[in-house]
């Protein structure tokens, strides 16, 4: 179902609102001293789980993995794996992850470098006639689209209609195994290994297109003491997984690059790129955009984590240390393009990079949230915001006075919640 | 007759606050299910008299007002007014200091965009006593998304 990105343990939950306040959609309310989540305004941005004192709150990004050993298991590498092991070559931290038992492991490098042929070839073949919306918006992180798709739904059309990489390579790495192994397609396990809670859901992506591309997530902070553990034994060097592994490109640093705010439009060609990363620089963003500031703009890459992928809340290691690890990385290995764009343009001209579905389809994706108030509703919201304290004292259980107001009329709170409210209320029955 | 109203005082040169007025507005405007297309243009309009009051006028205010039928924006201010309110409409026509080019403002596209996006656009300035602009949209049937069955 939407939104189930996060579980909630109550037994241990003591009522503290820390994650009331820090949801960025006002998912979160306080009842009877416990947590309640609102799925259906959730985005999956584990804010909540960033500050929850307690570990009450769980990303359903698995953090168990047995094996099945009768399939044939492979792991796709989200780039910001590399940023975490700041001594390891890429290969190595490849290595170590078939170390794991992963039958193959999935290197995503060429795969970013087509998307970014794609952006380039979008906005070179758009920009004059304008037929697509200006600026466009990255389609990388998730929690982007959502938070699109519910507080700035006039911005659906401006998310570039291109496949994301990983999405990309699924359908590739599911269609080549088969004829590898000669196995079906239920006989593969497809994981992806990624720093993302946004992710937890691999059959409700974002796109439909990803519908059962990926078959399970597996956060990185999960996977990391282990993939540690075999990073220290691989001294002497074992080329094997070239020989065997069809998907374990030799990553250059494009990858790690990639996890890093501003990672995706450098190694662009193009004039009028902009890279904002961090939940409240990203709203801030999808704000003004929406006010047309960036109209002169081609592409914007928005990553809700901080610095990029490699602050999500599912990564290991310290994000400024995991930053220094990338800048090392692009020093050693730098970013060259490896692939001739002759047959990238012929991929593009037939479409294949193109998703189906496009965003727009996800106007009714927060359809309780799209409940338009009518303006009687507003204009006694406004009224009601003027008799409140202002103090954001969170003690209705609401993030905000105003989001407290808001509850109240759409009948989702009592007015003797707040302390104040109860106070008038108790006076004017007192008075008639 | 429903009508919603809501007011907002603007700090002169204050550029970490400026823009509060137009995005307020238009979370307001999603709330009340405001087809996109619409809320776009009076937010464009919003953001771009917002900046102007902000930027060369003194003691601005911004006032909303929604309605069945139409949407009014009215921004006003007391600064130094527009002498050639015809010149100032054309477009890459500004006074803006260099400081401000250097932030970005100054293109002279702020007149021009309001007059395109709204349906009406008013001026009212006199040198030295201030400026105001009135914005109008109208509201068609189509142009609220009225979703029936209130979450109420
Ligand atoms: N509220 C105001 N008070 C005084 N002068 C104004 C006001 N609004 C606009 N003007 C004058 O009109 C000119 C044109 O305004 P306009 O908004 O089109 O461009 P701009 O503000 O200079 O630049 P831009 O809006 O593109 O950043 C301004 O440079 C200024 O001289
Ligand atoms: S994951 Fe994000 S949107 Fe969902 S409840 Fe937590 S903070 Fe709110
Ligand atoms: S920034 Fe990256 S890790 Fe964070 S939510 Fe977006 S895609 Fe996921
Ligand atoms: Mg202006």
């Amino acid at each position: 179902m939407i939104g189930e990105y996060v579980t909630f343990q109550l037994d241990k939950c003591t009522g503290c609102a820390h994650c009331v306040k820090a949801c960025p959609t006002r998912a979160i309310r306080i009842r009877g001293h416990k947590a309640v989540h609102h799925p259906d305004l959730c985005i999956g941005c584990g804010e909540c789980l960033r500050v929850c004192p307690e570990g009450v709150i769980q990303s359903n990004v698995e953090s168990r993995f047995p094996l099945d050993k009768d399939k044939t298991n492979a792991a796709i590498i989200s780039p910001a794996l590399y940023s975490q092991f700041p001594d390891t070559m890429p290969c190595d931290v490849l290595r170590a992850v078939k170390k794991m038992g992963f039958d193959h492991v999935v290197d995503l490098s060429f795969h970013l470098e087509m998307f970014q042929f794609a952006v380039e070839r979008f906005i070179a073949q758009n920009r004059e006639t304008r037929q697509a919306p200006f600026p466009l918006i990255s389609p990388i992180c998730p929690v982007v689209i959502r938070l699109i798709a519910l507080k700035h739904p006039t911005l659906l059309d401006n998310i570039l209609p291109i496949r994301r990489p990983a999405v990309m390579i699924a359908d590739d790495v599911r269609k080549k195994l088969q004829s590898i192994h000669n196995i079906t397609g239920s006989e593969i396990e497809i994981f992806h290994i990624t720093p993302c809670p946004s992710k937890a859901l691999s059959q409700e992506m974002v796109l439909k297109d990803e519908i059962g591309s990926v078959d399970r997530t597996i956060g990185i902070n999960a996977v990391y003491p282990e993939i540690c553990k075999h990073v220290e034994n691989i001294r002497e060097k074992e080329l094997d997984i070239y020989d065997t592994d069809p998907f374990a490109n030799i990553p250059n640093a494009r990858g790690p690059m990639w996890s890093k705010s501003g990672g995706e439009i450098n190694p662009l060609r193009d004039e009028g790129l902009l890279a904002v990363s961090g939940l409240r620089e990203v709203r801030n963003c999808l704000e003004k955009i929406e006010m047309g500031v960036f109209d002169e703009m081609n592409y914007i890459e928005l990553r809700v984590c901080p610095q990029g992928c490699l602050g999500g809340p599912l990564t290991a290691v310290d994000r400024h240390m995991a930053k220094q690890t990338v800048q090392k990385l692009v020093r050693t290995f730098g970013v060259n393009r490896r692939l001739p764009p002759y047959k990238l343009q012929r991929l593009y001209d037939r479409g294949w990079f193109f998703a189906n579905i496009r965003p727009s389809d996800f106007t009714d994706y927060y359809p309780d949230q799209r409940r338009a108030l009518t303006i009687d509703q507003m204009q006694e919201i406004e009224n009601l915001v003027s008799l409140l304290p202002g103090v954001d004292c969170g003690v209705c259980g609401a993030p905000d006075c105003r989001t407290f107001a808001e509850d109240v009329v759409r009948g989702r709170a009592k007015r003797s919640d707040c302390f104040r409210l109860r106070e008038i209320d108790n006076n004017k029955e007192g008075n008639t | 007759m429903a009508a919603l109203k809501k007011s907002f005082q603007l700090k002169s040169r204050d550029f970490i606050h400026a823009g509060e007025a137009s995005i307020s507005v238009q979370n307001m405007l999603k709330q009340i299910g405001i087809e996109s297309a619409l809320i776009r243009r009076v937010a464009i309009c919003a953001y771009e008299g917002e900046m102007n009051a902000v930027m060369h006028g003194e003691n601005g205010s911004f006032r909303i007002e929604v309605n069945t039928d139409k949407i009014i924006l009215d921004i006003s201010d007391e600064g130094p007014g527009i002498e050639d309110i015809a010149k100032a409409m054309e477009k890459g026509f500004s006074t803006a200091s260099e400081e401000y080019r250097e932030m970005g403002f100054g293109a002279g596209m702020g007149l021009p965009n309001m007059e395109t996006h709204s349906d009406r656009l008013d001026i009212e300035s006199e040198k030295g006593q201030g400026t105001r602009v009135v914005m109008r949209f109208s509201l068609s049937p189509g142009s609220r998304e009225n979703k029936t069955g209130q979450s109420a």
